[in-house]
């Protein structure tokens, strides 16, 4: 149905599956209503815009009683807790908690070094990206999609409600691996730019040497940030041996490296370093720290690994 | 050190900078695409701690490359030493098997070290060198004749034993070898031998000779002589032991008759006492003894020849001849016939009369009967032809002379210790012999003794009467008697009992016998030859008693006994020569010895080492793999054990 319209981009809810022009479908349905039983959890409430069912610091309208205060000129009347100016004769406002929506900031890093690996790595980033988008659009949150590499219009700001699923999908279909991208300065763009904080996945192999600073950046605003580190099984355990001259995917930077055994545990030793460097660094921040390998399927990383992080309930 | 093809050297030059270039050309390394070498440039910034370490184990293979290189090229600009051996490309190698050789003043023998010398000599011979392997000692044997085949050569020198037969004699083996190198240019003639060996004098080789001496030292005991003799308490034993080194030296000598001990003789020789001297012990011995054994007891140090420790001697008691005289009667033949041991004659006028046993020599004397009867016969003065030969008048007072072809050479031994030209005849029969013939003695022109084979039968013939000359009067009269009987019917008497190794045993046989079999020393029975009255039995090269027995049915109906030693001063005089005499055509007269000639080249040792080189360099090159084996080896090793 959807090779009939190579560039129609569709959500099929039965026996079919998402797919774009181009690659292979994101998801099959059965996912789909995998993911409808999930929820992005927040460790704290955070304001929204507009009423949503997240638990928010502000007070509004929903059922939970949240506190009194004294009334003011001004405030409505029709919050006043009349039983309580029974007792006290004076009169207080009964404040509930105002439930809103949460933007879920997914940021999916497309540099050229994602455009690698045997599962592919930007694909993975893509399928991760759509799973949580689709996890927060189907609790009514906002999602805003954001890509580091691409210029102007690499990002979907802020699609609502399960419609949204729809231009989401499509647009992570879209994105196109791109050139050399400074991880730490795109970091620093989106902080800057970014309106109501709220939970961040950043999806990234974090190959670049500032990845200590993007961090750090992400981190000067109340994000809740939960960083899914992607590398492909080529990174993890290399299979190389004798003679190489490695370029850089990104900058066409070389290397010589004679591989031999002991030239790969040497790097393997430098793989564990980095990473256990990360964890720690995540760990000082509240950064919630995930590693995944792309050889793990999408499906049983989301329902599994994630759920046993406590990044889904 | 020098090389036979020093232009192969270049092959080095060549393919040198090949591998260099190759090696160069591999160090453009394979490009690969990575998400990013973020990882990689930290991990090299690393290693480049100690890159000159890094760099040098780079250049292992190439390294380890140009070391197989080098060996390679070595090796086929073929690099020699030079060493005592030949230069030649027709080698003659005669190889001396004497029982000198069997010597054990070098370890293992002195016949394994000349093997080995002829081994080196072999691989000494260019490519497409012939050789030739020629076998002396006993009956000379040419086990590898003219061949470029390297294994058959080496076959041919390993199939060479010990043959305790008569000396080796170089005169048979020098004028075959004087007749291949005349052949073929560009010869040489290899003598491996101790020096103990008959050197000819009369022939010229027409190549270089190069003699290889074997052997170090010369103490050896020996027992020289040993005879069994009627005495008069039974029997006498005459035992000789000849020592040729010249240290003193103390041995024991055991005497075992018919195999027990009888008696222990100690004898010591001291300094002074010359090499070569001798001592002998005579002892008297029943009569009823058939052999005995006498042996040195061993003595590491001061006999390197154990061959010559032991002797036999057999006992002549029984053993008689029959000789039977046809003719009117003649007192000077009966009384020197009387005195050979062990002869019964019989006589007779006509040979009519059937004697039995059949005799083994009838003489005719001046008598010629109808019929010859069989069995080996001796005419004196026949009076007429027979179907052997024709009598065609008579001679007067011939003027006796030995026959020409007799003075060549060794005397014939008809005529050993004889003078026959003092002896003055009346008359002769004028005798035509047939070509069987040999003339020993002629006088006039006329054959005066002759002496021959035919048909199996052996013929002797004295033209003249004894009673017309004063031959009978002489001393060589019953010297001449001994000697036609000992070759009228050989194998009788105590000269026949004792024989040299490889000498055949001949017997007289009975003609009603069935069989006639032989029991040799080590207990083997084995089948003689019978052929015209006469038992042959070639294979005597082992030393010992032997018993030669005619059956007749299941009856052995006559026993002989013979002792083969190795009864030769030659041999036993085991010193090695350091010289040999042998004349070339250049004029030499002695055979070169030590001469650095011989090429020993190396080449094979490269290759190996280059065989080497190459399996280190493989390793090398899939030092990963096997360092990947190793961890799981180690991990499959560690798995185990948990499970244990």
């Amino acid at each position: 149905m959807s090779s009939d319209h190579p560039t129609d981009v569709s959500l099929v809810c039965h026996g079919a599956s998402v797919t774009t022009s181009s690659a292979q479908p994101l998801f099959d349905s059965a996912f789909l209503r995998k993911l409808d039983r999930l929820t992005l959890l927040t460790r704290r409430a955070m304001v929204g815009n507009i009423q949503g069912e997240r638990r928010s610091p502000r007070r509004g309208s929903s059922v939970e009683f949240a506190d009194f205060r004294p009334y003011v000129h001004g405030d409505d009347i029709r919050q006043i807790d009349w039983n309580l100016y029974a007792r006290m004769e004076r009169f207080f406002l009964k404040l509930f908690v105002a439930e809103e929506e949460l933007t879920i900031h997914l940021l999916v890093d497309n540099s050229a070094s994602m455009d690698w690996g045997d599962p592919h790595k930007l694909t993975y980033a893509r399928r991760l990206a759509a799973a949580f988008g689709y996890v927060a659009l189907s609790t009514l949150d906002r999602v805003t999609v954001t890509a580091f590499a691409a210029g102007a219009g690499a990002q979907l700001r802020g699609v609502r409600g399960k419609a949204g699923a729809l231009p989401l999908f499509a647009f992570l279909q879209r994105l196109q691996p791109g050139g050399s991208a400074d991880l730490a300065a795109a970091c620093k763009r989106y902080v800057r730019t970014a309106i109501n904080p709220g939970p961040l996945i950043l999806c990234s192999d974090l190959l670049d040497p500032h990845w200590e600073e993007a961090l750090r950046a992400l981190g000067s605003r109340p994000f809740e940030i939960t960083l899914i580190h992607i590398l492909a099984p080529q990174e993890l355990r290399p299979q190389l041996d004798g003679d190489f001259r490695l370029l850089d995917a990104e900058t066409g930077e070389a290397v010589e490296i004679t591989a031999d055994l002991e030239t790969l545990q040497r790097y393997l030793e430098h793989l564990r370093n980095w990473q256990e460097s990360i964890e720690r660094f995540c760990h000082g921040r509240g950064i919630t720290y995930v590693q995944v390998d792309t050889a793990q399927p999408v499906e049983e990383f989301i329902l599994t690994m994630l759920r046993q992080r406590g990044v889904f309930r | 050190m020098s090389l036979l093809a020093p232009l192969a050297l270049l092959s080095a030059l060549i393919v040198g900078p090949l591998i260099v270039a190759m090696y160069l050309l591999k160090l453009r390394r394979e490009e690969r695409r990575v998400s990013s070498t973020f990882l990689w440039r930290r991990m090299v910034r690393d290693v480049e701690a100690n890159a000159p370490w890094q760099r040098l184990r780079r250049s292992w293979l190439l390294f380890l490359q140009l070391l197989i290189l080098i060996l390679l090229a070595i090796a086929l600009a073929r690099p020699f030493f030079l060493t005592t051996g030949i230069s030649g490309r027709n080698l003659i190698i005669i190889l001396d098997r004497s029982a000198s050789m069997a010597a054990t003043d070098v370890t293992p023998s002195r016949l394994e070290a000349a093997r080995r010398q002829a081994y080196t000599l072999v691989e000494q011979l260019p490519e497409g060198g012939r050789a030739t392997v020629i076998a002396i000692g006993g009956q000379m044997e040419v086990v590898a004749a003219s061949t470029t085949d390297r294994r058959q050569m080496n076959d041919a020198i390993r199939s060479i034993t010990l043959s305790v037969g008569s000396r080796g004699d170089l005169s048979q083996a020098l004028a075959l070898a004087a007749a291949l190198s005349a052949r073929e240019p560009d010869s040489e003639v290899a003598i491996i031998s101790d020096g103990n060996v008959q050197v000819p004098t009369d022939i010229l080789v027409p190549a270089t000779v190069r003699y290889f001496p074997i052997g170090q030292r010369g103490e050896n005991m020996a027992i020289s002589a040993m005879t069994l003799q009627p005495g008069p308490a039974g029997q006498m034993l005459f035992v000789q032991v000849t020592r040729y080194g010249s240290a003193p030296v103390t041995r024991r000598l055991d005497l075992y008759l018919d195999g027990s001990l009888f008696n222990a003789y100690e004898l010591s020789f001291t300094a002074d006492d010359a090499p070569g001297s001798s001592q002998t012990i005579i002892a008297d011995i029943p009569a009823q003894v058939r052999v005995a054994e006498a042996r040195l007891n061993s003595a590491p140090n001061e006999d390197y020849l154990p061959t010559d420790d032991r002797a036999w001697a057999v006992s002549q008691a029984d053993s008689s001849m029959n000789v039977q005289i046809v003719g009117p009667g003649n007192r000077f033949l009966a009384t020197a016939l009387a005195l050979l041991p062990g002869v019964t004659v019989t006589s007779a006028t006509t040979a009519a009369g059937a004697v039995d046993p059949a005799p083994q020599v009838t003489i005719f004397d001046r008598v010629v009967p109808e019929t010859l009867p069989t069995g080996n016969l001796f005419f004196i003065a026949p009076p007429r032809s027979t179907d052997l030969f024709s009598v065609t008048g008579v001679v007067e007072f011939p003027l006796l002379r030995p026959a020409p072809s007799a003075i060549e050479g060794q005397t014939p031994p008809l005529l050993r210790n004889i003078s026959v030209s003092d002896v003055n005849v009346l008359r002769a029969m004028r005798v035509e012999p047939g070509i069987w013939a040999r003339v020993l003695v002629e006088g006039d022109g006329s054959p005066i003794l002759i002496a021959g084979e035919r048909e199996g039968r052996r013929i002797v013939v004295l033209a003249f009467a004894l009673q017309d000359s004063d031959l009978p009067l002489q001393v060589a009269f019953p010297l001449l008697v001994s000697n036609i009987i000992g070759y009228l019917a050989p194998g009788s008497g105590l000269e026949a009992s004792q024989i040299t190794p490889g000498q055949p045993l001949i017997v007289a046989v009975d003609p009603s016998a069935t069989a006639v079999r032989v029991v040799r020393p080590d207990g083997r029975v084995e089948a003689a030859q019978v052929q015209d009255g006469q038992a042959i039995y070639a294979s005597t090269g082992m030393l010992g008693p032997y018993l030669v027995e005619q059956v007749r049915g299941d009856q052995v109906i006559e026993q002989r006994r013979f002792a083969v030693n190795l009864f030769d001063p030659d041999e036993s005089s085991i010193a090695p020569a350091s010289e040999l005499r042998v004349s070339q055509v250049s004029g030499l007269q002695q055979a070169v010895t030590r001469e650095q000639v011989g090429r020993q080249e190396i080449w094979r040792w490269l290759a190996v080492a280059a065989l080497l080189v190459v399996v280190v360099e493989w390793l090398v090159y899939q030092r990963t793999s096997l360092a990947y084996l190793r961890q799981r080896f180690r991990h499959m090793l560690a798995a185990r054990r948990q499970s244990a």
